[in-house]
């Protein structure tokens, strides 16, 4: 089973995730912020990890650039915003990420689709 | 003659001139100031001396918004003299030892006698109103980028009850939340177009040199707003006759966006059984693409604002009452971004036909 790491501070919308994620057979865990997601990341190992960028204590360009230090880091790392088209998304992507989904248009379908699409990605 | 009681004499006048509030210079025909006050000396950082007597067109400077000389035959008061009328601009001004500086210039011709003796060039700072302009841009950034967060979690929860997750649900209620969805669509699209309007006039977009493939481009356009276009019982064709692929070296999302904004409009304006037809036609150092519709057109007297912002032709707003009369506006600011043009015709309940010209190659001042 695949493993995803959601990381979204608002809890609705975490919560939301890990509904759908895990109606779609993923195994799922969550964190909050970048540091909660640093060491769960370490424990998880996931596949996957969707990462917002606005969070507090820890936001999500932060994150990637710890991230990438960790030997073991493999995963995917799906940049969740409502910013399109901004210098923190062309950040992100300069700091190993492998796609951008804007929050606000994403659905249900999408989000497992976009998951699935990164794991058979190279 | 005797002096009325209402006339200012001339030393009063003088006085007048000196006093007033807003910057004046005045000169001849040959450009050189013969008469400055004092807040435009003052604005301009030279004393009396420096100034008067000297050149106006050496001593100030003009520039345009992005800092390049404007030449002597295109400044305000050599317009001004020229045309034998009164000549206004938003540009800049730069004096001794000073950063340029945004101005209102009012410049108008002086005649005595029939005789054209030279100018009055009137001007005020702006740069209050700039910083206030910003401040706006800024601010309706900000909202958006709020505002999209509960959009989030609106769309996402419809979804979740929509789609099962919470259990099943009938078809009244199906219904109830489509159209919850449906104008949570619509209210990110408005955002989305917010954000882009104030973007571009803060003139923060950093344009993006990407190999476009324009027809690639429009076809995941046409493929975006099908489900709509299908609903209204309109086709979207592409129509794109070269063997190879019409590349452009621009600003890929900007592109997808200015053919996005038109479609969409076509579409919107359409009836049933309309046909929206999008074609890219390459030439040597352009690419036009031109996006066609057989809906309710534009009305002659209401073409020559179609660009402006907030504007919504009367025929449009009777049919359709949601829009924002801000996508054309917003498209025609992204073609000119990109250094290209866009036009159109137009015949009410016939047919409009909107062209972009987009350059091959983005020429990205520095």
């Amino acid at each position: 089973m695949s493993k995803v790491l959601i990381v979204e501070d608002d809890k609705d919308l975490n919560k939301a995730y890990d509904l759908i994620l895990s109606h779609f057979g993923y195994d799922v865990q969550t964190a909050f912020d970048g540091q909660e997601a640093l060491k769960k990341s370490r424990q998880f190992r996931p596949d996957v990890i969707l990462l917002d960028l606005l969070m507090p204590i820890m936001g999500g360009l932060e994150f990637l650039k710890q991230f990438a230090k960790d030997p073991g880091s493999k995963a995917k790392v799906l940049i969740f915003t409502n910013m399109e088209n901004s210098p923190e998304v062309n950040e992100a992507y300069s700091l190993g990420a492998h796609r951008c989904i804007i929050k606000s248009w994403a659905e249900p379908q999408h989000l497992s689709r976009l998951v699935s699409d990164a794991l058979l990605a190279r | 003659m005797s002096a009325k009681k209402t006339d200012f004499s001339t030393d009063e006048l003088e006085a007048a001139f000196d006093g007033m509030g807003e910057a004046v210079v005045i000169i001849n025909t040959r450009g050189i100031v013969v008469r400055a006050n004092g807040v435009a000396l003052k604005m301009l950082g030279y004393r009396t001396t420096e100034f008067i007597g000297q050149l106006f067109y050496k001593k100030v400077k003009a520039l345009t918004a992005d800092h390049r000389i404007i030449e002597s035959g295109s400044r305000p008061t050599v317009k001004a003299i020229l045309s034998g009328q009164s000549v206004y601009d938003y540009i800049y001004y730069q004096g001794k030892n000073k950063a340029p500086m945004p101005v209102f210039v009012s410049a108008s011709p002086i005649i005595k006698n029939g005789q054209m003796i030279g100018a009055i060039d009137i001007f005020r700072d702006i740069s209050m109103e700039e910083a206030v302009d910003q401040m706006k841009s800024e601010f309706i950034s900000l909202a958006s980028h709020q505002l999209r967060t509960p959009l989030s979690s609106i769309k996402t929860y419809s979804h979740l009850i929509l789609d099962g997750y919470m259990g099943p649900v009938d078809e009244q209620i199906r219904l109830a939340l489509r159209v919850i969805v449906s104008a949570t669509d619509r209210m990110n699209e408005l955002i989305s177009t917010l954000l882009s309007i104030s973007r571009m006039e803060s003139g923060t977009i950093v344009l993006r040199k990407d190999n476009v493939d324009i027809a690639k481009t429009a076809l995941e356009v046409i493929n975006d707003i099908a489900v709509i276009a299908g609903s209204k019982g309109v086709e979207v064709k592409l129509e794109a006759k070269d063997k190879e692929p019409v590349l452009i070296r621009s600003d890929r999302p900007i592109v997808k966006e200015i053919i996005a904004n038109l479609v969409s409009n076509a579409v919107k304006y359409s009836m049933d059984n309309g046909l929206v037809i999008v074609a890219v036609k390459p030439q040597a150092a352009y690419v036009t693409i031109s996006v066609s519709d057989n809906g309710l057109g534009i009305p002659a007297q209401s073409q020559a604002q179609i660009f402006s912002k907030f504007f919504r032709a009367h025929n449009v707003i009777e049919q359709e009452t949601n829009g924002t009369g801000l996508g054309l506006y917003l498209v025609k600011g992204l073609v000119e971004q990109l250094g290209g043009r866009i036009s159109f015709t137009s015949e009410q309940d016939k047919e409009t036909v909107f062209k972009v010209k987009l350059p091959r190659k983005i020429v990205v001042k520095e």
